[in-house]
């Protein structure tokens, strides 16, 4: 299924709308000439080799820092953290 | 100047001074500005901390050069229990639930925080006027922008409100704002240090990068910061620079410049005179001076901001008001994201997003993104080929003197474009310096990958022949 998706609904901002200063910034890409078009021969590859990669473990967070997590939360009732409606469709 | 960080060390130990009072002056001097550098001011945490460092003091213990020294952070780091807004709506009352590495490092190291400083929101400007607290105004002249994005911290070190801050550079915006306010500002190399609980605005050339008054505090902070972190992967291993190694400049032969900078259309006069002027006194002592070709204006900015953009859109998306931020109610969850976003972010802040998803949907991205990332690339080779011909290369940092405060806002394109000379080292992920000397807003000095230490070197031979 094809579903055209306006930039609208990409941001997740109302009424969003491409912007004429930044289009022609794009334009300037659109009319350049790249010599090599492959976009990934390397020149700033910050890829991590499989031999360095960090352990894969569960780290627990320390008391202050779930403390703060749950004051950053938006909405609290009766000792819940409150999320808005689900999606419903 | 040289190292203030040495010379309040060498007081807090022969005891001209307490902590307590240094950090006290200080702190007034922040809280009474009139130039909107400050977000939040960090009080009782610095006079608890400046307690400490005068309780070691008095018991005869020995303190390290940075115990003691109070410094900014630009409002885009974690620092746990602290407001970290990003000059937002969305994050105007979000705490941090951790600890930046990079500050984490400066704190054992027993530096003191201040503030949490103005900037751009999320990083998005150049002018630090997008903030919800007020447009920073720049040190030297309160009627013009004090540079962007990390314009709070650029002032507050040019006024000595902090010893040195620590900004953020994406595309320019530690390097623009110590040009803007006469003083140092360094982009490290990526990668040198570590980026985890630094804002991600674009994550392939976000870079964490200090501010001070000397090219000694410059070192003495970035050898403090540097280094792998396994939060960050795309860190690595350097060793720390030596203090009597940048005073040897010998190894610097040859100086390159770009030819298309200068004789561009944009670029104002003056800075173009005092630029060739500059090149002359580098060729007088014995240098080398060669003309280089590179990229077009419009070609660098636009691909810097076509990626930046893409990233920014990518990261940002993560802020919804679910978990945290400023969620505004609406009829479904859909709803809900869609309405918080909207009235959270700023003007500049959805044009980039806007400009990032449409660059990365389908039909654009292959003629738009993927195009950018090729000549990403290309700008990477110039400058590997560039470094095999010369040692430096020297530009100036802005095209032109800043803009008057409220003109930026006004012409978002004309704002990018002024980033011109900014975003290609960010895009080969150079180590770049900025040095208050040379154009009314400095030079920019930039070495090969990972030849920090080269920058610092030529920034003082440039601090005595210019």
């Amino acid at each position: 299924m094809s579903k055209i998706m306006t930039v609208d609904i990409l941001s997740s901002i109302k009424g969003a709308e491409p912007s004429e200063a930044v289009s022609k910034l794009f334009d300037v890409i659109k009319n350049a000439h790249p010599t090599n078009n492959n976009s990934f021969n390397n020149a700033n590859n910050n890829a991590v080799s499989l031999n360095d990669l960090r352990d894969d473990v569960i780290v627990e967070s320390s008391a202050i820092e779930k403390q703060i997590i749950k004051e950053n939360f938006p909405n609290e009732k009766n000792g819940f953290l409150v999320v808005s409606k689900v999606i419903e469709e | 100047m040289d190292s203030q960080i040495k010379q309040i060390h060498q007081q807090l130990v022969n005891k001209q001074i307490t902590c307590t009072a240094l950090i006290q002056e200080k702190l007034d001097l922040l809280k009474k500005n009139t130039h909107n550098t400050v977000n939040s001011l960090l009080d009782t945490l610095a006079l608890e901390l400046a307690a400490k460092v005068d309780a070691k003091i008095a018991h005869g213990e020995t303190i390290g050069l940075l115990e003691g020294i109070p410094f900014g952070i630009k409002d885009v780091y974690m620092l746990q229990g602290t407001y970290a807004t990003a000059s937002s709506d969305l994050l105007k009352n979000y705490k941090s639930a951790y600890t930046a590495t990079a500050i984490q490092k400066l704190l054992d190291a027993g530096a003191i925080p201040l503030a949490k400083e103005n900037c751009d929101s999320f990083g998005h400007g150049s002018s630090s006027e997008n903030t919800i607290f007020g447009a920073v105004k720049n040190a030297i002249n309160p009627d013009l922008v004090g540079g962007g994005s990390s314009g709070g911290s650029a002032v507050n070190v040019a006024k000595d409100y902090t010893v040195f801050s620590i900004g953020g550079d994406t595309g320019g915006s530690v390097r623009q704002p110590a040009g803007y306010n006469n003083i140092y500002g360094l982009k490290p190399t990526y990668g040198r240090i570590s980026r985890y609980g630094l804002m991600a605005y674009a994550s392939s050339t976000d870079c964490v990068g200090p501010l001070a008054k000397s090219i000694e505090d410059i070192r003495i902070v970035l050898n403090t910061m540097s280094g792998k972190d396994a939060k960050d992967q795309t860190t690595y291993i350097s060793n720390a620079i030596d203090e009597a190694s940048v005073l040897n400049y010998e190894d610097v032969k040859t100086v390159g410049y770009f030819k298309n900078f200068i004789e561009s259309e944009a670029i104002d006069a003056q800075v173009k005179s005092d630029f060739l002027a500059t090149l002359e006194k580098i060729k007088a002592k014995g240098i080398e001076v060669k003309a280089l070709d590179f990229f077009k204006s419009d070609t660098l900015v636009s691909t810097y901001y076509t990626l930046a953009m893409a990233e920014t859109a990518s990261n940002l998306s993560r802020l919804d008001g679910t978990n945290y931020g400023e969620r505004i109610e609406s009829g479904s969850l859909k709803e809900t994201y869609s309405v918080t976003r909207s009235e959270n972010f700023s003007e500049e802040t959805k044009r980039r997003i806007v400009g990032g998803n449409q660059v990365l949907s389908q039909g654009f991205s292959d003629e738009i993104y993927l195009k950018g990332l090729a000549l990403r690339d290309q700008i990477s080779e110039n400058f590997e080929n560039d470094f095999n011909e010369v040692d430096i290369i020297l530009s100036p940092v802005t095209p032109s003197t800043p803009p008057k405060i409220g003109d930026s806002l006004k012409d978002p394109l004309a704002m990018y474009l002024s980033d011109a000379y900014t975003v290609g080292f960010s895009l080969g992920q150079l180590p770049t310096l900025t040095i208050p000397q040379g154009t009314t807003t400095g030079l920019q000095i930039s070495a090969a990958k990972n030849n920090d230490e080269l920058v610092l070197k030529f920034a003082n031979f440039l601090k005595d022949a210019i």
